[in-house]
This record gives C-alpha cells, sequence and structure tokens, in this order.
C-alpha cells in the first residue's frame, strides 16, 4: 500500500520544482495584473484600492487604445505573413545546390543571431535623415543631393518598424521551412517529374503538403513573438509621433511607466492576455482536430 | 576531542554573530539614487563624493546608484510600488510623492546652516500647502544657441523675434538646405521644454495669474500655431518627435544645425563651432523669458527606520552642499549651483576645479558669473503642482498632434479638460 503510494506520487514530486517556479513566474504575475487592472494606482506606483472597472472604461474610451489595437493586428499579420512567404522563397533557394551555400546560409542566420535592440538601433542610424547611412550612401551616389526625410509621418514610422520586423524574422521562418524541405525525400519529385508534374504542380501537392507542420509551428510561434515584440518599436519611436506607432506591447510600457497610469497598463494587458488566450485556444482546437483526422 | 572542537566552533559562530549585530546598529545604511547628468556623473559620486563621505562618517554607509534620466521614471516608479524606495532620490518631481505622503518635509533634515545657503528663492520653490518638500541639487539656464558662422554666411542677424526667426530660417534654408534652421524637441524625452520656449514667449505658459492650469490659453494657441508653422516650412529637425535634443545639440556642436535652444551645458558641448548665445525670441510686443531647470533631491519618510536615519540624510546634505565639494561637482557637470556660497566662489575662482571627463579643462569664472546672471531672471516649471508629471505628458502629447496635423484649439482644449478634469 505504502509503496504504491509513493509510486504514484513520486511523478509530482519530481514535476514539482517546474510546478513551483511556472506558479512564481507565470500565474502569480498573471494573477497580478488582474488585480492591479482593477485597482486604483496612484501615479508614485501606490495602490489605492479597488475601483471596479474604471481602468477598462478609461481605456475602452482612449481613441490611442483603438488606434493600438489595430495597429497591433496589421503589425502581426504583416510581419508574419510577409516574412513567412519571404522566409519560404529564400529557403527554396537555400535547398538549391550551389557554390557558397554553406556561406549564405551562415549570413542568413546574422539578423537572428543579433539582438533585437541592436537591429534597430542600427536600422534607426540607416534611415535617419542627418546622419543616415541611407542618405549618406545616395549622396556619394549622386543619386540625391539633398537629405530625404525617409520619415515623414506616423505611418511611414510604421511602414518602417513592420519592415524590420519582416527583416529579422525571416531568417527564422527560413531555418523552420529548410529543416522541414530537406526532410522531404527526392524521391517524390523524382516520381512527379516522371509524372510529368511541373515547378507549381509540385510546389503545392508535395512541398506544401509535407512542409505544413513546420509552416505551422513558425507561424504559431511568431504571431506570439510578434503580437509581444517590443524592442523595435521602443527603439525606433516609443509609439510617437502622437501615440501612433505603438503596438500593445509598448502601449503597455508607456501608459504605466511614462503615464503614469500602471492601472490602465493593467486593463490593456489584461486585453492582451484574453486576445492571445483566443489565439492559442483556436490553435489548439485545430492541431488537436488535426490529430484526429491523422488518427483516423 | 572532536565533539569539544565542534562546541567550539558553534560557540565562535554564535558570539560572532552578536558582534555582528552589535556592530551593524551603530551603522547606518543610506539608500541614494542619484540621477546622470553626463557621461562622468558616476565616476565623480564614486570615485570623489562616497570615499570622502565615508571617511568623514565611518557610521554611515551609501549605497548609491546612478541611474539615466532615460530609467529613472520606471526604477523610482518600481521602487516605489514594491514598497523599496530609497531614502534620498535626485528627481524632477516632487508632487506625486507628498499627494502620497511619502516625504520628510525638508525642514526636518536641512539643518538651519544650509538652509540658509541656498539662494531663497530656490529654497522656497518646491513649497506645497505651506511645507518645502525638497532640495534644490543643481540649475541650468536655457538660451538659444547660433552658429554664427552660417548665420553670416546666409547674410542674417540673430533673431529676437518669431518673425525674424522665420526669415533667418528662410535664409538658411536658401543659403544650404543641407543645414538645419532650427531644432525642435518635442519627443517625450522633454516635450516640456519645447512647450515653455513658445509659450512662455507670448505671454502664455502652463499657468495663469492666479496659478491655475490653463494650458489653452490663446496665447498657447498662437505660440504652438508659431511652432507648426515652422514645422511645416521644414525649417526644424524632421524627426522631431523622436529624436531627443541631444542628437540635435551633437549636430549643432558639429555645425550642421544653425539654431538651438540649449542649456548653458551646450557652452562646453559645442566648443568646436564658433557660437553666440542669445535670449529665447519672443512674439513682437512680447518680453523674452528664459528658461530655468532646476532639479530636486528629496528624501522619503520611512516609519520604521532605524534609529538615527534622519540624523545621518542630515550629515548627506551637510557634506553634499559643502562650498568646495558641492562647487567641485557643479564644475565637472557644468551646472550651476544654486546655492549662494558656491555661486560666489564659481563667479570668482572657478578655475581651481576640473571639468568631468579624461581631458576635462578647468572651470570657467567668466561662464558662472554670466550664466549664474541670466538663471536669476529665468522662469521656471510649476513643478509644485500635483498634477505637474501629467501636464508634461500631456502637453508633449498634445504638440505631437498638432505637428500630426490636429487642430491646435481642441487639441489644448482636450489636453486642458484632462488636467483639469
Amino acid at each position: 500500500m505504502k509503496k504504491t503510494t509513493l509510486k504514484k506520487a513520486e511523478p509530482y514530486v519530481w514535476i514539482l520544482p517546474s510546478i513551483i517556479l511556472m506558479v512564481g513566474m507565470i500565474v502569480v504575475p498573471v494573477i497580478t495584473v488582474f488585480q492591479m487592472s482593477m485597482s486604483e494606482i496612484s501615479r508614485a506606483g501606490v495602490i489605492k484600492g479597488y475601483n471596479n472597472f474604471e481602468n477598462f472604461r478609461a481605456i475602452f474610451k482612449s481613441a490611442t487604445f483603438w488606434h493600438t489595437l489595430q495597429n497591433t493586428f496589421v503589425w502581426t499579420v504583416v510581419v508574419v505573413g510577409l516574412s513567412t512567404v519571404l522566409g519560404f522563397i529564400i529557403a527554396m533557394v537555400l535547398n538549391q545546390k550551389f557554390h557558397g551555400r554553406k556561406f549564405v546560409r551562415a549570413i542568413v542566420v546574422f539578423p537572428w543571431a543579433t539582438s533585437l535592440i541592436i537591429q534597430a538601433t542600427i536600422w534607426k542610424y540607416i534611415i535617419d535623415s542627418q546622419f543616415g547611412s541611407l542618405n549618406v550612401i545616395l549622396k556619394k551616389l549622386g543619386i540625391i543631393s539633398q537629405n530625404i526625410n525617409w520619415t515623414p509621418s506616423a505611418a511611414a514610422y510604421f511602414a518602417w518598424e513592420c519592415w524590420i520586423g519582416i527583416f529579422v524574422t525571416i531568417p527564422f521562418v527560413t531555418f523552420c521551412v529548410l529543416s522541414g524541405l530537406q526532410s522531404i525525400d527526392d524521391t517524390y519529385y523524382e516520381a512527379a517529374e516522371i509524372d510529368g508534374a511541373g515547378f507549381w504542380k509540385k510546389l503545392t501537392s508535395i512541398t506544401l503538403p509535407l512542409l505544413r507542420p513546420s509552416l505551422t509551428v513558425s507561424t504559431v510561434l511568431n504571431i506570439i513573438y510578434v503580437f509581444n515584440s517590443f524592442p523595435i518599436i521602443w527603439t525606433i519611436t516609443k509609439g510617437d509621433p502622437a501615440d501612433k506607432t505603438h503596438t500593445l506591447a509598448t502601449y503597455i510600457y508607456k501608459l504605466s511607466f511614462f503615464n503614469g497610469k500602471a492601472g490602465q497598463a493593467a486593463a490593456v494587458s489584461v486585453v492582451g492576455f484574453v486576445i492571445l488566450c483566443i489565439c492559442a485556444g483556436i490553435y489548439m482546437v485545430l492541431s488537436l482536430r488535426a490529430e484526429k483526422e491523422e488518427d483516423k | 576531542m572532536k565533539k569539544i572542537l565542534a562546541m567550539l566552533l558553534v560557540l565562535t559562530m554564535i558570539l560572532s554573530l552578536g558582534a555582528i549585530s552589535a556592530f551593524a546598529a551603530d551603522e547606518v545604511t543610506l539608500d541614494v539614487i542619484i540621477s546622470e547628468y553626463g557621461s562622468y556623473t558616476r565616476e565623480w559620486w564614486d570615485g570623489v563624493f562616497i570615499p570622502k563621505f565615508e571617511e568623514a562618517n565611518p557610521d554611515i554607509k551609501l549605497n548609491l546608484e546612478v541611474v539615466s534620466w532615460n530609467d529613472l521614471d520606471a526604477v523610482v516608479n518600481t521602487r516605489i510600488s514594491t514598497g523599496q524606495q530609497p531614502d534620498i532620490l535626485n528627481f524632477n518631481a516632487f508632487a506625486d510623492f507628498v499627494a502620497d505622503d511619502l516625504l520628510m518635509p525638508a525642514e526636518e533634515y536641512a539643518s538651519e546652516e544650509l538652509q540658509a545657503k541656498f539662494f531663497p528663492d530656490f529654497w522656497t520653490a518646491n513649497t506645497m500647502d505651506g511645507t518645502i518638500w525638497a532640495l534644490p541639487i543643481l540649475a541650468s539656464a536655457r538660451g538659444l544657441y547660433y552658429n554664427k558662422d552660417i548665420l553670416e554666411a546666409a547674410g542674417v542677424e540673430v533673431p529676437t523675434t518669431w518673425a525674424e526667426v522665420k526669415d533667418a530660417c528662410a535664409k538658411i534654408k536658401e543659403y544650404d538646405p543641407n543645414i538645419i534652421p532650427w531644432s525642435l524637441d518635442i519627443s517625450n524625452d522633454e516635450g516640456q521644454a519645447a512647450f515653455s520656449y513658445y509659450t512662455w514667449n507670448n505671454g502664455g505658459g502652463f499657468i495663469d495669474a492666479d496659478g491655475n492650469w490653463a494650458l489653452n490659453s490663446t496665447e498657447n494657441v498662437e505660440a504652438m500655431t508659431f511652432m507648426k508653422e515652422l514645422i511645416d516650412a521644414g525649417y526644424v529637425w524632421p524627426e522631431y518627435a523622436t529624436a531627443t535634443r541631444y542628437p540635435q545639440q551633437d549636430a549643432f556642436a558639429a555645425g550642421s544645425v544653425a539654431m538651438i535652444i540649449g542649456p548653458n551645458n551646450l557652452y562646453d558641448i559645442a566648443a568646436d563651432v564658433n557660437f553666440g548665445v542669445a535670449s529665447i525670441p519672443a512674439n513682437e510686443g512680447k518680453d523674452p523669458v528664459n528658461m530655468g531647470v532646476c532639479d530636486l533631491l528629496v528624501a522619503f519618510a520611512d516609519e520604521d527606520a532605524e534609529e538615527g536615519r534622519t540624523e545621518a540624510i542630515s550629515k548627506f546634505f551637510d557634506f553634499f552642499y559643502d562650498t568646495d565639494l558641492y562647487s567641485e561637482y557643479m564644475v565637472y557637470e557644468g551646472f550651476l549651483p544654486v546655492t549662494a556660497d558656491s555661486a560666489a566662489l564659481l563667479a570668482e575662482n572657478a578655475e581651481q576645479f576640473k571639468k568631468g571627463g579624461p581631458d576635462g579643462g578647468e572651470g570657467n569664472s567668466e561662464y558662472f558669473a554670466n550664466f549664474n546672471e541670466v538663471l536669476a531672471s529665468c522662469e521656471f516649471y510649476p513643478t509644485y503642482k500635483v498634477e505637474w508629471s501629467d501636464v508634461m505628458v500631456a502637453v508633449t502629447a498634445a504638440e505631437q498632434q498638432i505637428a500630426e496635423g490636429a487642430d491646435i484649439q481642441e487639441t489644448l482644449d482636450a489636453a486642458q479638460a484632462e488636467i483639469v478634469g
């Protein structure tokens, strides 16, 4: 009797440390954020007690919040979408046999291996109208005679930020797809060629279906990373001009640490949490359904 | 034998623990946060102040941290919300802390001798509800810095009015389109400063004559209209909403910006260009107003504090404002003193002290004499009002919205409504 109880308890004992860690690092902060989102918090950071849903009411009334939500959607879709398409194309190219393939593969990893802050700072200096290398190069080449302001509006800033997001995300997609491509047996293509299949036919009937698992993993992980991404936007614009280039992550930080509204920041966090939960839920339902189909 | 040894060991440990706690009871540790004023701030505090202070006060230990202005808000906020506020903080606002009952009144720790050292206006500037809550640490005076060579080459005089500013900018742009005629920073870093430069010089500002918030006054609308005209004409730094004044100051020092409103330490930064300093231009018929900035030191209240904490804080401040040491720090950072004795000493003999940095030269008495005078005529931010921190955020946001094309009157009305409710 005693032995079986011990045996039953053993696995739980082994996973106890990770459970404690997860509770401490994930569950407690999540509960704290929910509490904060319903509390009045002074600018200095003192919690003054519950104020019902006043923080939520304030953010739902704010035009900046809705604009930020829209930006977050655009940012996630554009960055994940385009980086997946471009990463896929680059992976297809890198899967061909050519001289210097290893060297090119190494170069593709560079943007991924560098920290996001460094990447973003470098891009900030590339597009700067005064000291930016883009203007300097164009001037030296004689293409322009005066400095060009590459960021004349909030939309232009945001477009650049999306491009930087895409640029740093491509390597991840490329390598996920590349590993998938390498696992596809050449005999499929050979058989298809004998049957007279062209490039598109092979792509849609062999490559894409067999790449589905790697593409799903890279897309889901990217959605989570990109949705929560902070460094690029914070380094380039801090959400400005006029709070028009925020995504939820930078908006939360600004509300809390610049505007002194920690309660509202927590409320925005809760909204972000709910959105990600819905995304994760959809993903789980889809992957469970896929598993069931496979079992059939 | 082993048992005896073990018992001896335990006994020694217990005794030494007792000794440590007895020793610790006599020692007070002060947690201090100092803001980073320049590249060498940390070196002065770690290399000069702390060793000298701890030698003179062996019973006080300093746990001093130098924090950049970029991170200061977040650090202070996190420390307070987790109940770990420092004993002494170097900051630019204090009213929120008073509203949350976090501070000690300055008279509790500033000795009478120290109080008498401050220029009276600086000493009483941090008053709320009749109590003084903070000590001034240092000041800076802002003025219009202009590149003499560029202005001369473009054939313009130093502008004193807004019309002259526009005229000068147009001519400079015509002379060399790659030179930026006018610097503008309405970024989150210091948007409130730009708001002051234009509104104060049109008879407006943050508050009205009765001391009430007046962000949407007619004068302010006119001032923001002027700022917008400069932006639309392409006279200003193109990344005005995201670039702080620091890269713009560097560009001025490199000769690619013609005019910039900046603090007195720009004097050293721009040493390589041929520049002059003038009053900030005002609208026609209005008196020019220069801007002063004065940062603060506050001491947080701590009900569970160890004995001797307040006394240690007093000693810290007495030591810091010592005429020679404080003067040395002012020369080191290039800021202006807020105590009368140091101001007098520096106006007479600043050469005995060294500026910060590996090749920092000696101080310049003329610089201190001139700027002390400018400082006396400066206007300062209404930091004593509890909404001040919110106002800084609101006016910066308003400026950026106006720059993006929002209606000026409506934007300022909204900012006013946000503050007053």
